[in-house]
């Protein structure tokens, strides 16, 4: 099963950045990517991105988001050719040969454009994300966070919210066999749909919430909650970081230029 | 080091007590064990004695508690108590909050105050003791219910106190997982831990318990030195139960209509084989055993007889039909399969309501004799208006039976139907099996315990690594 956004015990390059610079990297790599409208640009980005995954011996884990993204990118573009329109037009999603209603629902450059830098920006987005929480261990995350002061209840929150997304993947698919064991068959049309959720989605609820709350119990009866703590083998900044940081801040330069010189 | 003094406890909105004039003293260095049914209050006793019911939970409490000869009121917080008792929970997945093993360990020893080194030192040795070594790297989800159990263990270790309660940590372990847990358990006490033991398996536990109390709704019946204890027949047949009085059923003839029919069946999860070139036959009215390891492959061949699996390579032919040209539903008319956990299947708002959903989808109309038989059949007749999760883990697994039992399927299958029962439960269980087997249905039951498999089945299978190795037949 695929394990969404879950850590990866590696020791690649990615691996050993300290979580500042990967965070600084992400709040980077999201701006520029938000910004910027220019396909070549986007593009590149997204080459550099996986070029980035691949040295940090990441890159099966990144792409096995590729299914995903590939759904989402043809629901914008298909959105954004409908709603949209403008510039030439390059085709008909209905063909013209069609009687009646063929020739309408144009294929136009503007919605194309937009759809396409929709897309990439998703793809740069995710991989981003990916590459910063698959190679960072939680504890470091913990730590760091707490360094900039940030209340250790939240923290945790954060990282269990992440935590047991494979756990309640898992937990949904044993439910699921349960119910079809018992002649439960998905629902038809709109209601159906809707209504034959619960018999999955209630027990899925009520084990979670007795599972919460033995992990609230755990979390209090580990004293993670105390505050008081002894940092062992603990992330410094060290030369890798400024390294990846001084490339950061170059780029970041780079790109403003070019903004300015209406390029991106 | 722990002392309850007449305490009694009612959760908010109930009637009933939960635990009622509980005393109870667990000296330093020393192992009670408490059993009894499910329901009995044995959870709420581990919370009552470590603290945690004071602090934590609303509801009417009576009389006292003390750890380490302070009153659980005059620690501040849970957090207090925490450096003096641990807990270890049944559910291990609830306990591991980290992404790996070592992790895991690691963040529980940093909120001691200790020093770097000491910390380091600290995790080398609980990682030795828990057997962890190879499994330090590992994911949470990587990790089988006995990895994960030994983790919450460890981590609990890694606070470094004297006292030690755990609620069932062997509840959904097999055999050999269950060992373990009571080698690393014997280790603590070995070293002076004190222990409050909540377990259904005293034979894996025999020689290190120092007190045996039997808790019965909310009280402590029986209570003393393990050997006095189960003097006590009816007690004895609660902790240590006796299936070779279940009576089998006359011997299967050899020519009695093939239900099930697997040939050349292989399985493979993408690039692990699951099952190799299985042939099988099973007849109709046998009661047929299913053993093995975890990882065996018990589960991913019963889950080919109704098609929730289809072969890799091989057939599955149930009732004269290829499970290849049916659908899962259609199959589900002829193989009911009865999950381990029954809190993945229960929905509805009445035990009534539950039972219904599975005739609703085969669509049988008037389905309440079916319902009605079926409740019986349980022993949930006076529960048909209840909430299904509000019934007690024996009463849940029989439900869960029920509703399949109700949609009369002529072979049942039940993946490990006893686990976290005590004794008498699990006798229940059985025997309802039995009855259903009088009345022509096919059995087949995955189980861990040898003992139901021996004195129950007759004919026990047992798995290897994807491989059947040994079908025996009983005398």
């Amino acid at each position: 099963m695929a394990e969404i956004l879950q850590y990866v015990h590696k020791d690649g390059f990615l691996h050993r950045l300290h979580p500042y610079t990967k965070i600084a990297f992400v709040i980077a790599v999201s701006l520029m990517c938000i910004i910027a409208t220019d396909l070549t640009f986007l593009t590149l980005m997204v080459v550099a991105m996986l070029a980035f995954a691949a040295y940090g011996g990441l890159l099966g884990e990144v792409l096995q988001q590729l299914k995903l993204i590939l759904v989402m990118s043809v629901v914008f573009i298909v959105i954004t050719l409908l709603t949209m329109p403008g510039g030439d037009v390059l085709g008909y999603l209905i063909p013209t040969a069609v009687p009646l209603i063929g020739g309408s629902l144009p294929i136009t450059v503007g919605g194309l454009n937009i759809g396409l830098v929709l897309t990439l920006r998703f793809m740069i987005l995710i991989f981003a994300f990916q590459l910063f929480l698959i190679s960072t261990q939680p504890r470091d995350l913990v730590h760091a966070m707490e360094k900039v002061g940030m209340p250790i209840d939240y923290i945790l929150m954060f990282i269990i919210a992440l935590r047991f997304i494979p756990t309640l993947q898992i937990e949904g698919q044993r439910i699921h066999e349960a119910q079809l064991a018992r002649g439960y068959n998905p629902g038809t049309g709109f209601t159906g749909k809707i209504r034959s959720v619960a018999p999955i989605v209630i027990p899925l609820v009520s084990n979670a919430l007795i599972r919460s709350n033995v992990l609230g119990l755990t979390i209090d009866m580990r004293g993670y909650r105390t505050g008081q703590k002894t940092h062992v083998r603990e992330r410094v900044l060290v030369t890798r970081d400024y390294a990846v940081m001084a490339v950061l801040a170059v780029a970041g330069v780079g790109f403003i230029a070019l903004l300015l010189a209406q390029m991106v | 080091m722990i002392e309850l003094k007449n305490v009694s406890y009612t959760y908010p909105h109930t009637a009933h007590p939960a635990l009622d004039r509980i005393s109870l003293t667990l000296p330093k260095g020393r192992c009670i064990m408490v059993t009894g049914p499910s329901g009995a209050g044995k959870t709420s006793l581990c919370l009552a004695a470590s603290g945690i019911l004071h602090h934590e939970f609303g509801g009417k409490k009576e009389g006292t508690v003390s750890i380490g000869g302070r009153g659980v009121a005059e620690y501040k917080s849970l957090s207090d108590l925490a450096r003096n008792v641990g807990v270890v929970f049944d559910d291990p997945e609830a306990q591991m909050i980290f992404t790996t093993v070592e992790e895991e360990i690691l963040s529980a020893l940093e909120h001691r105050g200790l020093s770097a080194d000491v910390i380091e030192e600290r995790l080398a040795g609980i990682i030795r003791i828990a057997y962890l070594d190879e499994l330090k790297d590992r994911s949470p989800h990587n990790l089988s219910g006995g990895q994960k159990q030994r983790v919450a263990l460890a981590a609990t270790l890694a606070l470094g106190n004297d006292i030690l309660i755990l609620d069932e940590p062997t509840s959904e372990l097999d055999d050999h997982a269950t060992k373990r847990i009571a080698t690393i358990l014997a280790d603590l006490k070995a070293q002076g831990k004190t222990l409050l033991l909540v377990e259904h398996k005293y034979g894996y536990f025999r020689d290190m318990v120092d007190t045996l109390v039997v808790m019965e709704n909310g009280t402590i019946t029986a209570s003393g030195v393990p050997d006095e204890v189960l003097k006590d027949s009816r007690l004895r047949g609660m902790i240590l139960p006796d299936f070779s009085t279940v009576a089998k059923a006359a011997p299967v003839k050899s020519d009695a209509a093939p239900v099930v029919t697997v040939s050349h069946l292989s399985y493979s999860y993408g690039d692990v084989e699951a099952l190799h070139d299985l042939i099988l036959t099973i007849r109709k009215g046998e009661f047929v055993a299913v053993v093995g390891e975890n990882g065996s492959g018990k589960t991913t061949l019963v889950k080919h007889f109704n098609r929730l699996l289809s072969p890799t390579s091989g057939d599955v032919v149930v009732n004269g039909k290829n499970t290849k040209n049916c659908s899962i539903a259609e199959l589900a008319r002829d193989v009911g399969l009865v999950f381990q956990n029954p809190d993945h299947m229960f929905f509805a708002d009445s035990v009534r309501d539950e039972i219904a959903f599975g005739l609703k989808n085969l669509g049988i109309e008037n389905g309440s004799t079916a319902i009605d038989a079926a409740l019986s059949e349980a022993g949930l007749s006076g529960s048909a208006d209840l909430y299904p999760r509000w019934l007690s883990r024996g009463e849940r697994q029989r439900l869960a039976i029920a509703c399949v039992v109700a949609m009369q399927p002529g072979v049942i299958v039940l993946d490990e139907p006893t686990t976290g029962l005590d004794g008498y439960e699990a006798r229940l269980v059985i025997d309802m099996l039995r009855r259903l087997q009088e009345k022509g249905h096919t059995i087949i039951v995955i189980t861990h315990n040898r003992e139901i498999a021996t004195h129950c089945a007759d004919r026990v299978i047992t798995m290897e690594n994807g491989r059947i190795v040994a079908d025996t037949r009983g005398a």
